[in-house]
This record gives structure tokens, sequence and C-alpha cells, in this order.
């Protein structure tokens, strides 16, 4: 789940679905209830995104989670932690541009300095001394962040084979890094001698993403009534929370007074219409009364 | 009965003697901070399930605002139930929750929750807190909803990272009623089957 495509090719792929998944008939809401619990859902593909949610779901538990398990009993914490500073420090290109993007220039200068101190005192990345001693803690923007805070809408949810939860804005925005990431440009030169090196860099960035939730993905699946449901509130309303920033932690209080209407919060996708739904919801009476 | 679970029976009953006197001052980060200690301290992985969940019951019980949240969470759906389906809900909402978050809880042992601020909200305040874990990594962020009910402060939701907690759960809750036909009895019934039994399952 949340793997990041670091080939050209899988990134053609995610292009692929881009265009298709849109064609798939959408479920029909006839009755006003109906209606507004799709918007509130936001997924008009849900018969479609659970067949694959499930064929992720035999994914996941007969490949993904068996390697996962492995890679944390195999490899001892502090080369794991290596592994991940390494990884996140290969990152540092796409986190500053998008920062930058955001036009937040002060974290950019912080990736910058991150990813300077890392890759010299850190020996290349292995050691995040930077988080560690400079106060200068990782944090990760990507691209589908960036379309977020630059006001363009999330799209109808969707799931991707084995790569889990998404949407248009995020799929395009994985597709655009996948491209644009600096040492997959590198490595395309080279076609015969070093064009897996992205392959590896995705597949062993998500097998250590994997390994950090099993239990809580485990404790989440086995308690909840609707997995599918779960999951996709949660990655809608995280990936809303990272379009907010840090500036806000939680949903507006409208979405709060309100039980009869769509959840304001997760439909706004942006902080201009975050800001607009507050002025404009209507005064209705507190839920406690 | 061990040395530890003495000890441990020792502290449920000096901080349930004064929690109340601690709420009777009500403000809201004295609510989250001291829910914090008590949630911490007595939900760890030593405590047995079935005592985990029996202890939850209580903290969910005098700190939040269950009536509130259960009307929530049923959003929409709250006004089709029956006065019978609408009570027979909150009973099995407050098991379910139980559940669920004392085994969430079980795996936190070892950090602290740190009140970092409160603000005042149009419904009560909102208090924002941390989560700091052991290994360093890096804190979960923790803001907790509170409405102000006659002085007291009762928890109103919570949202981990930007992810509220009554959000996903009336999501999930509208999405199983949905695939019900649109029958809140179907989500009773569900209910009713994942409390059943010791701690859940």
């Amino acid at each position: 789940m949340n793997l990041r495509p670091q080939s050209l090719v899988l990134s053609k792929l995610l292009l692929l679905l881009v265009l298709i998944l849109p064609g798939c008939a959408a479920r029909e809401g006839n009755s006003q209830l109906g209606a507004a619990e799709a918007e509130d859902f936001n997924d008009p593909f849900e018969d479609t995104n659970r067949g694959i949610f499930d064929f992720n779901q035999v994914v996941d538990r007969n490949v993904l989670v068996p390697v996962a398990k492995a890679y944390r009993t195999v490899l001892p914490d502090p080369v794991r932690d290596s592994l991940r500073d390494f990884l996140h420090n290969l990152r540092a290109p796409l986190n500053f541009v998008n920062d930058t993007l955001q036009g937040d220039f002060v974290r950019a200068g912080r990736t910058f300095a991150r990813f300077t101190l890392n890759s010299t005192l850190g020996v290349g990345g292995l050691f995040d001394v930077a988080g560690r001693w400079g106060q200068l803690p990782y944090h990760e923007q990507d691209l589908g962040v960036t379309f977020g805070v630059w006001g363009i809408p999330e799209g109808p949810y969707l799931v991707v084979p084995v790569l889990g939860p998404s949407d248009p804005r995020d799929l395009v925005g994985q597709v655009g890094e996948g491209f644009g990431d600096p040492w997959n440009i590198l490595v395309s030169g080279n076609p015969w001698t070093l064009y897996w090196i992205p392959y590896v860099r995705g597949g062993v960035s998500g097998i250590d993403q994997r390994s950090r939730y099993i239990e809580t993905l485990a404790d989440i699946e086995r308690t909840s009534l609707d997995y599918y449901a779960t999951i996709r509130s949660l990655y809608r309303q995280r990936r809303a929370a990272l379009v907010r920033g840090e500036r806000e932690n939680l949903p507006p209080p409208a979405s709060f007074s309100r039980n009869d209407g769509p959840v304001a919060s997760v439909a706004a996708t942006n902080r201009a219409s975050q800001r607009k739904l507050i002025s404009e919801a209507p005064n209705v009476s507190e839920v406690s009364r | 009965m061990t040395r530890r679970s003495v000890l441990t029976a020792a502290l449920v009953l000096i901080v349930g003697a004064l929690a109340p006197a601690i709420l009777a001052a009500a403000d809201p980060a004295g609510v989250i901070n001291n829910l914090g200690n008590r949630a911490l301290e007595v939900l760890g992985k030593n405590v047995p399930p079935a005592q985990r969940v029996a202890r939850f019951h209580e903290l969910f019980r005098e700190d939040f605002d269950v009536p509130g949240i259960a009307r929530f969470v049923l959003g929409r759906y709250w006004k089709t139930a029956t006065t019978e389906q609408q009570e027979e809900f909150v009973r099995l909402f407050e098991d379910y929750i139980a559940i669920v978050y004392s085994s969430q809880l079980a795996a936190y042992s070892g950090e602290t929750l740190k009140v970092t601020g409160s603000r005042a909200d149009q419904e009560g305040a909102i208090v924002a807190s941390e989560i700091i874990r052991p290994s360093g990594a890096p804190p979960v962020k923790v803001e907790w909803r509170l409405t102000d009910q006659h002085g007291t402060y009762k928890i109103r939701d919570v949202a981990v990272d930007g992810i509220s907690m009554a959000v996903t759960q009336r999501s999930e809750f509208a999405s199983v009623i949905q695939r019900n036909g649109g029958q809140v009895q179907g989500l009773i019934a569900m209910l009713r089957d994942k409390t059943a039994g010791p701690a859940g399952r």
C-alpha cells in the first residue's frame, strides 16, 4: 500500500489506469439519500474499487505482509533505520520541489539543509544526522498534496491494483514524480545497467512502509465492520489533512454541527473551498440538541 | 494477585478518587491531561484484555459525550431509526468503541500524552496534544474536540494526524447501512455480532 512508482514503465501503467478507470460504470444513486451518500463517500466506482480492494487484500495477505514480516525479522533495527533514512534522503529533491511549488520556502530551505547534512555527514543519507541532532525532522511532500494546495480537486476515490487507495489527483502526482525524480532521470540514460534501480527502490520502500503498519492495519481490519469503507475514509481524511497542512489539524467546526448532510470536511479538498464551506454552512442545530 | 496488579489497582483507586476533583475545575486541557494519565497508565499491555475493555468503558462514559457521538456517527440515519433502535444503537456503540480502542491502546505502552495547547471553539474547546514515543520516532499529533456541557467539558471527537475518529466511524456506519438496504437494523445486527463474546473478536 502506498508504494511509490519509481520507474517510467510503472508510471505509464498508472497513466493508463487514470484513463481507463473513469470509463468504468458508475454506480447510480437513485434515491435522494443515495445521492447524498455518494457525495459523502466520493466513490462512484465503488463496485470496481471493492473488487480491486479484495484482490489487493489477497496480495497483501499472501505476499506483502509475509515479506514485510520477514524484512522486520531478518534485518536488525539499526539496519532498517539506516535503510529508511537512506530512502528518505533519496526523496529530498522531490520534497524540495514540492515545498517550493507549495510556496513554503522555509520548509524548502529545511529540506535542502537536511539533504546537504545527511548526504555528507550522514554518509550518503544512511544516517539522519539532521533529524537526530539538527532539529530538522524528516517531512514528506508529494505532488498530489501540491495539486491539492493549488486548489485542484481530488476527483473520485480509486483503488489501484497492488498500490492501494488513491484518486486521480494523487495518481497524476505519482506519475509526475516518476518522470520528474532526478534519480530516475539519472538512471534512465543507462537502460541496460541501472534500469533495475528504481524498481528495487520502489519495492524496498513499499515493504518498509508496509512493515510499519502490520499490527495497526491488522487491528483495524479485525475490529471494523466494513474494512473497505474505513480505509477509504482514513485515506481521504489523511490526504485532506496533508493538503490543509500543519495550520489546522481538525476539519472545520461546520462539519460537526450538522448531522444530516455530506461531511463538509471530507468534501473539502483545499483550504480555499474549506473557507467557503464554513461561510456557507447554515446554522443547523447542534448534534446534541 | 501479583505485586504489579496490586499497584495498578491502588493507582486506579487513587486516580479515580482524584479525578472528579480535577474535572470540577473543568478546564479542557486538564480534562485531556487527566484522561491521558489515566488511559496510558491503566490501559497498557500488562492489563488483561477484559479488564482493559471494562476500564475503557468507564473512561469513555466519564469523559466523552457518548450520546452526542453516537448520534453524530449515525448521521442522517438517526432520524430514520425508531426510539428502540436508537437506544440499542447507543448501547452497542459504546461496547463497540470500548473493544476497538482498548485493543488499539494496548499497543501504546510506554508512550506519554503531552498537551501542547488549547483554544476556544464555537462548541467548546479544542485541545492539541502529542503522543511522545519512547523509540524517538516523530510524535503523533492528537487533537481533541470538547463540548462545554454546563461547565463540564466532554470529548466529542479525537483527530489523529488530522483524521477524525468520529468522521471515520460515521463513514463506515453509513456504508454498512447503505449496503444493508438503508436499514439501521442491519448495522445493529452487525454491532451485536461484533460485541458478543468476552472481549470482542
